[in-house]
């Protein structure tokens, strides 16, 4: 109401309507059916609830667990509330309040969730009603704790692409530990963990000496570049538990750098705070120092400046590169990956950047399994992490920056995060190759690539623009940086400006348009070619563009 | 006055000029009535004979000089927030430029102003001055309906000195009422129509604040005026943009607000939109966080929080928000006002029209929305801009509330994509022009001063220049498609963004950006015009949504 002392511009219905947003996920709808369900899915309870919603007041509806999802639909009030939340994001399921609690809606379930938002449902106080409910999501939730498969290894989706078939291991590279390799100058980007130097400073000759043939092997320069991921006190530090870093005695060829990015504890507690600023109720009167105390986009800007730093080394300096931290597969991965985002074009396409993920991520063993938690109920776990969505969180950095860049949109990094937890793939499950063979993970389950590769159109940005060896370099200061508020305060329906379709919608008309334009100018360079089949004419390519560098005066 | 006095030395040799993000560039400079302008030189490393840097001298804002040795270094911080360097061999030489620039720039006479001077050959005077008359505004509102007439009263600027000659006002009201109200009102100001919505035939008013008075003087032919505004039956909001207690404070000025009593069908909102000194200060602020590049930037972000810029864009698109949330959603009427009727006010009801009115989206219509509500209603121009962020001089009237306008007017570009025909540049066009600018477009106060100086004869219109085809398509929006419903944004302190291609625009490379965005551009309209080359720029927003009729079956509106 206008008299009102806050006006609710964009109040009512959003909410409701952009849950209940059709399953984006591409789940088949039976008509006579009550939920949406996947091939494999099965149907085990259902139970009346109230859903407490943080933004729009209490609904009364019905809940229903699958072994794959937990669906909310309302009853009773118009239009129809939906909440469609895979299992896998649930990090912790609480009971809260007792039978003698006083206070509407003050007994149900709590349940915290690991993509930025937490769900509670109140139940009737009577009859010890919660406790089927309760005991049947935490087996699901939480199928390894229960000797349970992930829902991954009942799923049976059919897709019209076999993601698996996107990344092979042998072909993509012939040395194990190398990740990439300069087209023009033979610099090479590798990774390792830190030495096992010690208190003592133990040396190893067959380290110092292999160091040294990497070296030799590009021939240009004098010294390697080793960057340590870590700030220095915490490598010094690691000195003590048995590890370190390269001491100049012992590798006098190399030189080291620390590039002051936070160890994995320090990450998990700053997205944390971040949750704690947006989630339910963002922080209004102070919000951006709030957003600065909890270091979220410094840390961003520290991986990002890192990453910059080996790339540019490698391009430019002419040099090798070894990128380590303590483990290597942390901070080492986020470095390495971004650095080759920003060296190659081909890892800005949707089936590059699947490779990237798959090399540098998933084969090199990033522990998902324990960086997630995937399906265990241990939500307090120290070796929690959100390392990979700091990742991606770089790569949206890049795109904002370089609109025209990547092949894929804003869709595409959120569909990855959204199954980073959700299980329905075989993707991200577990934490090496070996135990990814054991369970015998790329014949027994889906890919994630397979569904994104399906539905191309969904996740490609209608302005990317084929560019081939041109080296991004983002600006890492924090003025250019920005939170990603569509992911990370998607949930707030106070925070979406626009409804999702006509915005998605005409995303698509422009890349139908694209592919409208691109074809018919093939067919002007035919026939213009074979007009001026001699001519030495060389019609302007699509990807050239007119450079408009502007003196600023 | 000659200007010729002001220039000390007319020309040095050998003067070295950088800028952030390019290399520096050595020349001849020269100082003329209205412009520096350095030529490079053989062998310097520019093209032999171009001209590097033409600078309106009009756009400096503060001249910081150095002298070492023989060599003399000019700063030129510029009020669209470039900063340039001179190297000046010679002490006097660099002297005589500093102190040079600086009277030139601090000329105050409007007629002395370079649009007075500037004569493109392309074209003509008195072209495009004309493109935006109220008639034509007032002919569509009285399509539909008859309640309000287009009144000449004020046509020799007597009853209001900062209105234009004609104001649209409720048709039952006659001339003497009028005249009566405007003595009842600060500068005379009475209230005027500023905007009619056509969906449900509700208006928008402004004016300035009513002279209570701490004896609370009363006005039968204010309350008249007022009254006829409103439907039989019908009730309204003043949005008095100040706080309670300020407006309760104004009487003992003479000032005050309406009451209850007197105007029953009104119902009065008050939000606290800061001008002025405080605005001014906020956008200083805001300047020196941006170019601190000095420091670390750990604390960036509580430096743009206690910047407050961002804060005052929240409160002008709320403040917007509720007027146009009277009159959409509770089918009232609203009369705007603050204190004088001429800062705060417009860019509510100018915002305003932005949200609700698709027309105010084309880049024709948001030219003629400007003319209406910012240039016609009496912005004091000549004030707000004599002085951007970094000038020393001390402050009088200056406060960038254009400039918040324009902000606000990005964030809604921002949140809705694809629903302003124009792009940023037509903004960041919009701003520069305000602080310096050959078009006589932004000068003086008010039509009044306008006339006095004769600008609408002796020089030219922003508009027809904007409007020849080349620049036009600069401006478009790839992305536009006419939506015809309103932007309602979000105002969450998340949603909003600094601007960086303003504030940041010389500090950040946007090559980027740039390349970027004419790759788009490229993209859509060769998709589009492909099959035969439309005629004219011009006409591309009079076919709106032929090629896509999405958004007009969205559902209940794009926000």
């Amino acid at each position: 109401m206008a008299s009102s002392s806050t006006p609710k511009y964009n109040s009512n219905s959003l909410e409701s309507s952009s849950i209940k947003r059709t399953p984006k996920d591409g789940t088949k709808w039976e008509q006579n059916e009550e939920i949406p369900r996947l091939p494999g899915e099965t149907r085990v309870t259902d139970k009346e609830v109230i859903y407490v919603c943080p933004f729009n007041g209490a609904v009364k509806g019905r809940l229903y667990v699958t072994n794959y999802r937990l669906y909310l639909r309302s009853v009773e009030i118009d239009p129809v509330v939906i909440l469609d939340v895979p299992l896998g994001v649930i990090a912790r399921i609480e009971k809260m309040g007792g039978a003698s609690s006083r206070g509407e809606n003050s007994y149900g379930l709590d349940i915290t969730c690991k993509d930025m938002r937490n769900l509670r449902f109140a139940l009737k106080q009577e009859g010890h009603s919660r406790r089927d409910i309760f005991e049947i999501l935490t087996k699901h939730a939480f199928p390894q704790s229960h000797n349970l498969p992930f829902f991954a290894f009942v799923n049976e989706e059919k897709f019209a692409e076999n993601g698996w078939m996107v990344y092979n291991a042998m072909s993509e590279y012939r040395r194990q530990v190398l990740s990439w390799i300069h087209p023009e100058n033979q610099a090479v980007v590798m990774r390792s963990s830190q030495p096992l130097v010690g208190m003592s400073g133990k040396r190893n000759k067959e380290d110092e000496r292999y160091l040294d043939i990497i070296r030799d092997a590009n021939g240009q320069i004098s010294k390697l570049t080793i960057y340590d991921a870590r700030p220095n006190v915490n490598a010094v530090a690691n000195k003590a538990t048995g590890g370190g870093y390269e001491g100049d005695d012992a590798y006098p060829n190399a030189e080291l750098f620390f590039l002051d990015i936070h160890n994995i504890h320090v990450m998990r507690e700053s997205l944390k705070k971040l949750k704690d600023i947006v989630y339910p109720n963002v922080e209004e009167s102070h919000w951006l120092s709030s957003l600065e105390s909890t270091h979220w986009l410094e840390h961003i800007k520290l991986v990002l400046t890192g990453a910059i730093q080996v790339a540019d080394k490698v391009s430019s300096g002419k040099s090798s590169v070894l990128v380590h931290c303590s483990d290597g597969w942390d901070r080492t991965a986020q470095l390495t990956s971004l650095a080759m985002l920003m060296l190659d074009s081909y890892y800005r396409t949707i089936v590059g950047f699947e490779v990237l993920v798959q090399k540098e991520w998933i084969s090199f063993g990033h522990k998902f399994a324990s960086r997630i938690g995937h399906g265990d109920k241990n939500h307090a776990d120290a070796d929690r992490s959100p390392i990979f969505l700091q990742f991606i969180d770089c790569v949206w950095q890049m795109s904002k920056q370089f609109p025209t860049a990547f092949e894929f949109n804003e869709q595409f990094l959120i569909t990855i995060l959204d199954h980073l937890y959700s299980c329905r793939f075989g993707t991200f499950l577990y934490s090496c190759e070996s135990v990814r063979e054991k369970e015998k993970v790329t014949e027994r389950t889906l890919s994630l690539w397979s569904l994104i590769n399906s539905e191309k159109a969904k996740h490609t940005n209608p302005f990317y623009t084929k560019e081939l060896n041109r080296a991004l370099y983002p600006v890492a200061s924090m003025r250019h940086l920005e939170l990603w508020v569509s992911y990370y305060i998607r949930w707030n329906p106070r925070i979406r400006q626009q409804q999702p379709n006509p915005v998605e919608q005409r995303y698509m008309e422009l890349l139908a348009l694209r592919d409208d334009y691109m074809r018919r100018l093939e067919e002007l360079q035919i026939t213009n070619n074979s007009k001026i089949s001699n001519s030495s004419t060389s019609s302007a390519s699509p990807s050239q563009m007119m450079s408009h560098v502007q003196t600023h005066f | 006055m000659e200007f010729a006095e002001l220039i000390k030395t007319a020309k040095v040799e050998n003067v070295q000029l950088s800028c952030s993000g390019l290399p520096p560039i050595k020349g001849t400079l020269c100082i003329t009535s209205h412009h520096l302008l350095l030529s490079s030189q053989p062998g310097g490393n520019g093209e032999q004979g171009t001209v590097e840097l033409w600078l309106l001298i009009r756009n400096v804002d503060a001249v910081e000089k150095r002298v070492a040795n023989s060599l003399g270094t000019i700063t030129l911080k510029c009020k669209d927030l470039k900063v340039l360097q001179l190297e000046i061999p010679g002490m006097e030489e660099c002297l005589n430029i500093a102190s040079s620039t600086e009277a030139l720039s601090s000329v105050d006479s409007v007629m002395m102003m370079y649009p007075f001077f500037y004569r493109p050959q392309s074209m003509k005077l008195k072209d495009g001055w004309k493109l935006y008359p109220l008639q034509h505004y007032y002919q569509q509102i009285a399509s539909e309906t008859g309640a309000w007439r287009l009144s000449c009263a004020n046509g020799d600027f007597t009853i209001c000195s900062s209105y234009p000659p004609a104001v649209i006002v409720p048709a039952t009201v006659n001339d003497n009422v009028l005249k009566k109200a405007a003595r009842f009102r600060q500068g005379g100001r009475f209230p005027v129509l500023s905007y009619y919505h056509k969906k449900n035939g509700t208006v928008m008013l402004r004016s300035s604040q009513p002279l209570i008075g701490p004896n609370r003087k009363r006005c039968q032919e204010d309350e008249a005026l007022l009254s006829a505004a409103l439907d039989e039956g019908g009730h309204g909001f003043i949005i008095d943009t100040r706080s309670a207690q300020a407006a309760k404070q104004a009487r003992m000025m003479g000032g005050g607000t309406e009451p209850t009593s007197s105007y029953p069908r009104w119902k009065r909102l008050h939000r606290q939109l800061e001008r002025g000194r405080p605005l001014q200060e906020s956008f200083i602020k805001l300047v020196e966080a941006c170019n601190d590049t000095s420091l670390s930037m750990d604390r960036w972000l509580s430096k743009l929080e206690s910047s407050k810029w961002l804060a005052h864009v929240k409160g002008a698109l709320s403040t917007a928000c509720l007027a146009a949330q009277c009159m959409e959603r509770e089918d009232a009427c609203v009369l705007v006002h603050g204190a004088e009727g001429t800062d705060t006010t417009l860019l509510v009801t100018a915002l305003a029209q932005v949200i609700l009115d698709p027309d105010c989206r084309t880049l024709a219509g948001f030219q003629g929305l400007l003319e209406r509500e910012w240039i016609e209603a009496g912005h004091p121009f000549h004030f707000r801009y004599a002085h951007s962020a970094y000038s020393h001089a001390r402050l009088k009237q200056e406060a960038p509330i254009f400039l918040l306008f324009l902000d606000c007017v990005w964030q809604l570009g921002r949140q809705f994509p694809f629903s302003l025909q124009f792009s940023e540049s037509l903004l960041l066009v919009l701003f520069e022009h305000t602080y310096a600018s050959c078009y006589g477009t932004f000068l003086c106060n008010s039509e009044k001063e306008r006339c006095l100086c004769d600008v609408k004869e002796k020089t030219h219109s922003l508009w027809s220049w904007l409007n020849q085809p080349s620049e036009w398509k600069k401006h478009l929006n790839p992305l536009y498609t006419y939506n015809a419903l309103v932007i309602w944004p979000s105002v969450e302190p998340q949603s909003l963004q600094l601007w960086q291609g303003l504030f940041l625009r010389w500090i950040r490379s946007s090559q980027y950006l740039d390349e970027a965005w004419a790759e788009i551009q490229r993209l859509v309209t060769s998709c589009e015009d492909a099959p035969e080359e439309s005629a004219g720029c011009t006409l591309c927003h009079s076919q709106p949504d032929v090629a896509y009729p999405l958004t007009i079956t969205g559902t209940a509106n794009e926000g």
